[in-house]
């Protein structure tokens, strides 16, 4: 442990580069009393050095002045010389003068600097050279200082050191966090990053821990952009888990206090939460072992702070993945018992940390319940000694809000604001305004509390929540009567916020005739209530109450005398603004014709406001904008999460055509949930936005308030309201132009999002390649294709062999990987994959998966057995992928076709179970026409090796036999060259319910008839396929051809097989 | 996921280190470790959390709007940022990073960085921290570079900064005779150079060998 202690014993003694100018120096800036005396000494010294720099000075002494320099710079003076020096020590071949001048380099420049021109190409030099001491330095400067002119330019020198088999740890793990900042610096200069992915994510099995948290980190960043190139690191971050959690296998180096490689734990946690949850049953079950076991550890509490620490920044982190997996999972209930512990706890770190995830939690699960529990605890925290406590539990309550707690909790909010921090306010208010506006369920209960929240806050209550009341009162004529009475009775009190007489002005101009016949609520008295009220407040506010005055005169005729008197004394003040309203109000109310039939169309009482989403909404989440990395999850309740995913998700899915494009309000509207308020159907609920969208549609309303209403609006501009006033609707202010200003920055502050959503599209596609298969894959699949065991495919280093093994509609592939060179494999990576070209890849015909996760490494000269499960689950034509890769001096990469054809799912009819001769013919003539029937004429099989002249009648009942999987039915044909066979094909057919989204399988079966009339003479052979089901009989066909044909490029080649198919049938 | 800044700062509001993650003019630095010493010293050290949301430090960490050309790809517009502090006897270790960032995480980062400080300076005290200023600064960018974490592995990060400052100390020492001459005879200079680039990875290959 280290001991600042012992301060007083002076260590300075000698600078590990020995320059006794510098300790000089800083001994004497220590001697320096005041910070007067300090400044002097600077000035002197950089006077000095300046004169020094004019002059010819060698390497060492360019050194020495430019550490001065540096130092001074670190204690917080401007400095400005050096900057050259800086660029010469660079290129320095000494080590020592080459690290201060990037030291310097690093601490003077930034990314926007002129000189940085000229320190690339030195740059490059030392990232080209063979000493890694010097590529660490200029990959440390890359980190610190660069910017897109350095991406583009040393990015591929970057990459290279990250990926060469030679560079070291040290070097690759600098590399890689250097590649990092240039791509976070400029996506776009590095748009090989698609085509890098798979080599990054193959190095995520480093060896070394400190390479793999690294690569981690990069992988994370670059994943957002391009999830579907960086797939592959899903997988490899659950077996890297599962290797460190499970398997206890890391390196002893790596211990952090007996915690294995903690940072590394938590950053794969959380790279995964930035997939959606696997659907590959082996990886669910993986991750599931991973995260029962780190909740299993952390039950009990070392005594050791530091361990204890490490092991809960793991256990958050997993739960955290565990609620993005699956919140009804058990261990996510085994999580919240153990959050509810967590808040309670003395340890104050953890109840901060408890109150965060909880609120996370809370903002995902279904069924709040569990959290409900805590509620008082949750609600002490509020008076917790630690505003960071304090801000949590605040954030948790916001989260675990429902219409039954709401009451207790908004209740809590608002004790709560009178004592809470001014830091907090603010926000505090804004989530009780919509927390109230949420789940009210009476409209009097939420004209209390915000009218109250209103009074109580002050000063804190921003523009839009008053704004949003108004809105609320107008659009629901039910509440009217109410809001006016209770703002009258505000309006009344001793003291009284501005912000409540703007929301009592504009009621009571719009509704005060609806309680005018109330005891004590005559017109007269809610003018005194209003105007006693007026000299104390702002501009806008008393511009607002002659709006509201001239309400009065069509409303209320009885006090029009006092209300003229009014208008016509502020004709005559001086702000210009509230003079011409004052003048044309009066003009209005004093027409010549003595008609007020204009007043009254003026004065009318407003319309609805048009739906928009929660202004309120789009200013909190505002602050919790997007990071550098994306947030997983934001504060709030389910809804707003579910909906971010699926506006993330949908964004994904447009594309780059229209990528940028924002969702229409109606689309959005839809997206929302009921509104909770029974009657209040207008009312836009606008918690199912998310972000970019409440951003945008708040913008909008920004200018709703102030522009629609006429006679009530309080801008600035009021300079029009005269000419404007003659059409009641149209806008008053002029907000046009600077609406859409606003409205453009707020689209460039969200585009880092769709941009990296459009880049992410196009990324996908050009994730897949055009399929290339190694060219000796024909042949050996033709092989494996038509027998239980082969050798797939076999090059100098690796060979793939396999048995496989079928019942029905269900089989086992054994696949036999060596590695055959006297180096190992590593970062091993095996997946299966639908063709890319399968109609339906989220539910192909063939369903294939690895029951266990396939190893990472394959030792030198060993041999692995990997099994995959494979089930029919419709008529394949596609046959499934199997991408192999692994890093054997450079990255190798593979994707080989699973011999699977749909034969494989036959089984024979056991010969004589179909009678004789007649009743064979009989079914086989009921199968007879068009939808049935598949006919293919075809050459190229092998004649008879004894008569050379003959069909080689032996192999082709083996073919069909062994290879086709169909009984021989002997003695059928009259004639005996002939083949007949007959099988049955199993199916788990896939139904998907239309809607519900749920996939059941129902198994059936299909009898397939197959007749062979081989014309030894033509060299040619006629095959007829009949079932019940065209397209079976089709590809069986199009086996057959293959299996008997020897074409096993007509096998794989699967559009040229189609159009064989179609060109077969006019044939029959 | 990032961090902002790394500040160590004494007890009377004196830094003692301050690195900053994006280019930020030494004024406003000055204001920052202000705002953070009085964030912080505020804090009772008993009873009290070791995070704190500092909204404060938003407007002072983003760069101004009109040099923000090449960071408008980095949406850093609306960061949250927290600040994880550490007290060790007269000083307090302090980071400042993004909401991205496991907050235990970064606090066991400030025991990994003191813990390779010590074992670097043995026995360390706020003095080795002035006078070494450049070796503190090489220490932490084996932690942390460019604000993101490097490596964390207390064995590892004092092995490489010891073997930077090897390699500095005999580069220097090995040419600083013949310097006066190199700097007038460019030939011999360039003898000179390949001396020292020879002795410094003389340097790395030894360390590296006692490595595996």
């Amino acid at each position: 442990m280290a001991s600042f202690a012992t301060m007083a014993s002076g260590s300075g003694s000698s600078n590990s580069t020995n320059m006794k100018g510098l300790v000089s120096y800083i001994a004497a800036l220590r001697q320096a009393r005041h910070r007067e005396a300090e400044e002097k000494v600077v000035r002197q010294e950089m006077a000095h050095i300046r004169q020094q720099f004019r002059q010819q000075l060698n390497g060492y002494q360019k050194k020495k002045y430019l550490s001065k320099v540096c130092f001074t710079y670190i204690l917080g003076y401007e400095v400005d010389v050096g900057h050259m020096e800086a660029v010469n020590l660079i290129a320095s071949s000494k080590y020592s003068e080459k690290q201060i001048g990037y030291l310097a380099l690093t601490l003077l420049m930034h990314e926007n600097s002129d000189l940085i021109r000229l320190v690339v190409n030195s740059i490059r030099k030392d990232l080209d050279d063979l000493n890694e001491v010097h590529n660490c330095l200029a990959l440390h400067a890359i980190a610190n200082i660069g910017g897109s002119e350095m991406a583009e330019t040393l990015a591929p020198d970057v990459h290279r050191l990250l990926i060469s088999p030679t560079s070291r740890s040290f070097v690759k793990k600098k590399a890689a966090l250097t590649l990092l900042r240039l791509y976070r610096k400029s996506p776009e200069a590095l748009s090989d990053v698609p085509d890098w992915a798979a080599r990054i994510v193959a190095i995520m099995d480093d060896d070394d821990l400190g390479v793999a948290t690294a690569v981690a980190s990069l992988v994370m960043t670059m994943a957002q952009d391009h999830p579907d190139a960086f797939a592959n690191a899903y997988p490899k971050a659950v077996d890297r888990l599962a290797k460190i959690i499970v398997e206890e296998d890391y390196s002893e180096d790596y211990l952090y206090y007996k915690v294995p490689a903690p940072w590394l734990q938590v950053k794969l946690l959380r790279l995964l939460q930035y997939w959606p949850a696997s659907d590959d049953e082996t990886i669910k079950a993986t991750i599931h072992n991973v995260l029962d076991h780190i909740v299993q550890n952390s039950q009990n509490t070392p005594k050791n702070v530091q361990r204890n620490n490490a092991q809960n920044a793991i256990l958050f982190e997993a739960i955290n993945l565990a609620i993005h997996l699956d919140t009804e999972s058990a261990v996510v209930a085994k999580a919240s018992v153990l959050l509810g512990k967590f808040i309670l706890s003395r340890e104050t770190n953890v109840r901060y940390l408890g109150l965060d995830t909880m609120a996370h939690l809370a903002a995902c699960v279904e069924s709040l319940e569990p959290i409900k529990m805590h509620q008082k605890t949750i609600m002490h925290s509020l008076r917790d000694r630690d505003i960071s406590v304090r801000r949590r539990g605040l954030d948790l309550l916001y989260s675990m809000c429902d219409v039954d707690n709401a009451r207790s909790i908004v209740g809590e909010m608002l004790r709560y604001l009178q004592v809470a921090d001014y830091a907090l306010r603010e926000e505090l208010v804004l989530k009780i305004a919509i927390l109230t506006e949420k789940f009210a369920t009476e409209y009097a209960w939420y004209v209390d509390t915000i009218l109250q929240l209103i009074s109580s806050a002050g000063d804190h209550v921003g523009e839009e929540v008053w704004f949003r009341v108004v809105q609320i009162v107008t659009n629901n004529e039910d509440v009217q009567e109410y809001a006016a009475t209770k703002a009258y009775e505000h309006l009344q009190s001793s003291s009284c916020h501005e912000n409540l007489i703007k929301v009592g002005g504009y009621v009571l101009g719009e509704y005060g005739h609806l309680i005018a016949n109330n005891p004590g609520a005559s017109p007269i008295e809610q003018f005194h209530a209003l105007h006693s009220r007026s000299h104390l407040c702002s501009q806008p506010t008393r511009a607002l109450l002659l709006s509201t005055y001239v309400k009065w005169l069509n409303l209320f005729p009885e006090i029009r005398e006092q209300l003229l008197y009014v208008l016509k004394r502020y004709t005559h003040v001086l702000d210009s603004e509230l003079q011409q309203r004052a003048c044309e109000y009066v003009a209005l109310a004093e027409r010549p014709d003595g008609s007020d039939e204009l007043l009254q169309a003026v004065c009318d009482e407003m319309p609805p406001f048009p739906e928009k989403s929660s202004l309120l909404l789009g200013r909190l989440q505002k602050k919790h904008g997007d990071t550098n990395d994306k947030r997983t999850w934001i504060i709030g309740g389910k809804e707003v999460n579910r909906n971010r995913d699926e506006a993330r998700l949908e964004s994904l899915r447009r594309g780059p055509a229209n990528g940028g494009a924002m969702p229409t309000t109606k689309a959005a509207g839809a997206a929302a949930p009921p509104s909770v308020i029974p009657a209040g159907g207008q009312q836009s609920n606008g918690a199912g936005i998310d972000d970019i969208m409440a951003g945008l549609e708040g913008l909008d309303m920004s200018v709703q308030p102030g522009g629609v209403g006429v006679t009530n609006g309080m801008g600035e501009n009021g300079g029009e309201a005269g000419e404007s006033s003659y059409t009641a609707r149209a806008p008053l202010i002029d907000h046009g132009g600077d609406g859409e200003e606003s409205a453009d920055r707020t689209a460039s502050s969200i585009k880092p999002t769709t941009t990296g959503v459009g880049v992410a599209a196009p990324s996908s596609s050009s994730a897949a390649p055009p399929l290339v298969f190694p060219p000796s894959i024909t042949k050996s699949y033709l092989k494996t294709a038509f027998s239980n065991e082969g050798v797939l495919y076999e090059d100098g280093s690796l060979q793939i062999g396999l048995k496989t093994e079928f019942h029905g509609s269900r089989g086992r592939l054994a696949l036999y990987l060596g590695n055959k060179i006297s180096v190992g494999f590593t970062s091993l990576s095996l997946r299966v994959r639908p063709h890319p070209e399968e109609p339906d890849v989220a539910n192909p015909a063939i369903k294939a998966s690895m029951s266990k996760l396939p190893p990472s490494s394959l030792g030198a000269m060993t041999q692995i057995q990997q099994v995959v499960d494979v089930s029919c689950r419709g008529v394949a034509t596609y046959p499934p992928l199997l991408h192999v890769e692994y890093l054997a001096g450079s990255l190798q990469s593979l994707v080989l076709p699973l011999p699977v054809p749909m034969s494989k799912f036959i089984s024979p009819v056991p010969p004589g179970s179909l009678g004789g001769p007649a009743q064979f013919f009989e079914r086989w003539k009921a199968l007879e026409g068009e939808g049935r029937q598949a006919q293919r004429v075809f050459g190229g099989f092998k004649l008879s090796r004894e008569t050379k002249s003959g069909v080689d009648e032996g192999r082709m009942r083996r073919v069909v036999e062994k290879g086709l999987r169909l009984g021989l039915l002997e003695g059928i044909d009259p004639k005996s060259e002939n083949v007949v066979a007959a099988g049955l094909w199993y199916c788990d057919e896939a139904t998907t319910e239309v809607g519900g989204g749920t996939t059941t399988s129902t198994a059936s079966k299909v009898g397939i008839l197959l007749r062979l009339e081989p014309n030894a003479a033509a060299r040619q052979c006629r095959c007829t396929v009949r079932s019940t089901r065209g397209d079976v009989s089709a590809e069986v066909a199009r086996l057959v051809v293959c299996a008997l044909g020897g074409d096993a490029g007509l096998l794989l080649d699967l559009k040229g097989a189609r159009a064989g198919v179609e060109g077969a049938q006019p044939a029959a | 996921m990032a961090v902002e800044s790394v500040v160590i700062i004494n007890n009377y509001g004196k830094a003692r280190l301050a690195t900053f993650y994006r280019p930020i003019s030494t004024a406003r630095q000055q204001l920052l470790i202000r705002t953070i010493y009085h964030l912080v010293s505020n804090r009772p050290d008993e009873g009290l959390c070791n995070f704190l949301d500092a909204p404060q430090l938003k407007a002072l960490l983003q760069p101004p709007a009109s040099s923000s050309k090449a960071s408008s790809t980095t949406p850093g517009i609306d960061n949250d940022y927290r600040v994880i502090y550490r007290h060790y006897a007269t000083l307090c270790f302090i980071f400042v990073v993004d909401s991205a960032e496991s907050d235990l995480a970064i606090l066991d980062l400030i025991q990994v960085f003191v813990e390779s400080l010590d074992r670097f300076f043995p026995n360390v005290c706020e003095l080795d921290l002035i006078f070494h200023y450049d070796e503190v600064q090489s220490i932490l960018s084996q932690l942390i570079q460019g604000g993101l974490v490097l490596e964390t592995n207390i064995n590892e990060i004092v092995k490489q900064a010891q073997a930077a400052s090897k390699a500095r100390k005999a580069s220097a020492s090995s040419t600083q005779l013949p310097q006066g001459a190199a700097s007038v005879v460019s030939g011999n200079g360039f003898q000179v150079g390949i001396n020292a680039a020879t002795t410094a990875a003389g340097w790395a290959r030894d360390w590296m060998s006692t490595r595996r």
